[in-house]
């Protein structure tokens, strides 16, 4: 491991450790994986009394110190506030498969956050048994959240973009 | 051409940069779906996520345009029956089953060879399947990506010289076939008849995804048609990913 990749990673546990205390959670687990196309799993989760809030969020490594705000709901609620699945602007998956942003690699991206998108429009494709399906935008709208990232698998019902 | 399927249009045309490209042209130009379209000769053939796929004269490219019913998560399924459709093809203008087999998801191995490759495309409105075939000609093993399977051709390997429209004569019916018992009868026989075709079951596999692999023993395939691994610590199902046998 080279020197600046160690500070890095340093700098990286210590913003964890500084959320932590700056939020109400309880924990934070990643999963950092190195290659070609760089993963990171966050999850992150809140002891109460009742269970434990816990909440998946994929997300791209830039964007590491925004992690999900940790459910304020009292032990009774339902744990989870900001499910982007339950969001009206989402895009879910309708299959289970490998999420690609790019038609091939090197090509540019389908779409980008901030990019205003027809109804219809290829958002992104979604590989299943060698079948590349496109998935169209359902509505015309402007890409609020890319909850995906290239390469990855997605399950059946996993928001993928929020449209607005 | 007495088998050709009913409703089905058949298109062939000398020569045109891919199949693939060609399919939403035709529907433009006024075709009605579903159909084959051939091409003689090919200029820009490609594979998945923009891989090359070379087609010299002689050789087979296709495409086919349907519209299936039932979700979408389904579609996907005709890497299936497009690939028992091909086995049943080459079996039938060989007479050499004992020489194929079936790679997950949709490859037809010669002899443990590639000679075919197929793709599928689809816009949530229509699916394109697009399939080449190594009659005549293959490309040699240097040109291939590291790890990737040596390849051959009908020719080669069963002395047997079969033109494109032959081949497509063939394979639209036995598509037509395995559509039917897919529509009527659901995945079970399709995936028994998969199943009972497939190289190397219980054999070392890897599969390759973006980012990360996975290696163990090739299980089969799981009632939605996601390849089984058993990696001794347990199994895993994966919907896609390129696989990779174990050097025999």
């Amino acid at each position: 491991m080279s020197e600046e990749k160690y500070a890095s990673d340093v700098a990286f546990i210590r913003a964890l450790a500084e959320l932590l205390a700056e939020t109400e959670l309880t924990e934070i687990e990643v999963a950092r994986k190195f290659s070609e196309d760089d993963e990171l799993e966050v999850r992150v989760s809140r002891q109460t009394d009742a269970a434990p809030a816990i909440q998946y969020a994929p997300a791209p490594a830039a964007a590491v110190a925004p992690a999900p705000a940790p459910a304020a709901a009292p032990a009774a609620a339902a744990p989870v506030s900001d499910d982007p699945a339950q969001h009206p602007g989402a895009v879910t998956s309708p299959m289970v498969g490998t999420v690609y942003l790019q038609a091939e690699p090197g090509a540019p991206q389908f779409s980008k956050v901030g990019d205003k998108v027809s109804e219809g429009q290829t958002l992104l494709i979604i590989e299943a048994m060698k079948t590349m399906n496109q998935i169209p935008s359902p509505k015309s709208g402007t890409i609020k959240r890319i909850l995906v990232e290239d390469g990855t698998p997605v399950e059946f019902g996993s928001p993928l973009m929020i449209i607005e | 051409m007495a088998d050709w399927p009913a409703g089905v249009g058949r298109i062939v045309l000398a020569q045109t940069d891919s199949t693939m490209n060609e399919a939403p042209r035709q529907i433009a130009a006024g075709a009605s779906v579903p159909f084959w379209v051939l091409a003689l000769a090919q200029s820009g053939g490609r594979g998945r996520r923009g891989r090359a796929w070379d087609m010299p004269a002689g050789n087979f490219a296709a495409s086919h345009v349907m519209a299936p019913k039932g979700p979408q998560a389904d579609w996907a399924l005709r890497s299936f029956t497009a690939s028992l459709a091909l086995y049943e093809a080459f079996d039938a203008l060989t007479g050499r089953a004992d020489l194929f087999t079936l790679k997950w998801p949709n490859d037809v191995l010669c002899e443990g060879r590639k000679c075919a490759g197929i793709l599928l495309e689809t816009d949530g409105a229509r699916l394109t399947l697009g399939i080449g075939v190594n009659l005549v000609a293959y490309p040699e093993q240097a040109t291939l990506e590291a790890g990737a399977l040596p390849a051959t051709s009908i020719l080669e390997a069963t002395g047997r010289r079969i033109t494109p429209e032959a081949l497509l004569d063939a394979l639209a019916p036995a598509f037509a076939r395995w559509e039917q018992v897919l529509i009527e009868d659901g995945f079970a026989p399709v995936r028994a008849a998969w199943l009972s075709r497939a190289a190397n079951i219980g054999k070392p596999v890897t599969a390759r995804m973006p980012g990360r692999s996975v290696s163990g023993l090739f299980d089969g395939i799981d009632t939605t048609g996601a390849i089984v691994i058993d990696t001794g610590a347990g199994r895993q199902v994966l919907p896609a990913a390129d696989i990779f046998f174990a050097p025999s």
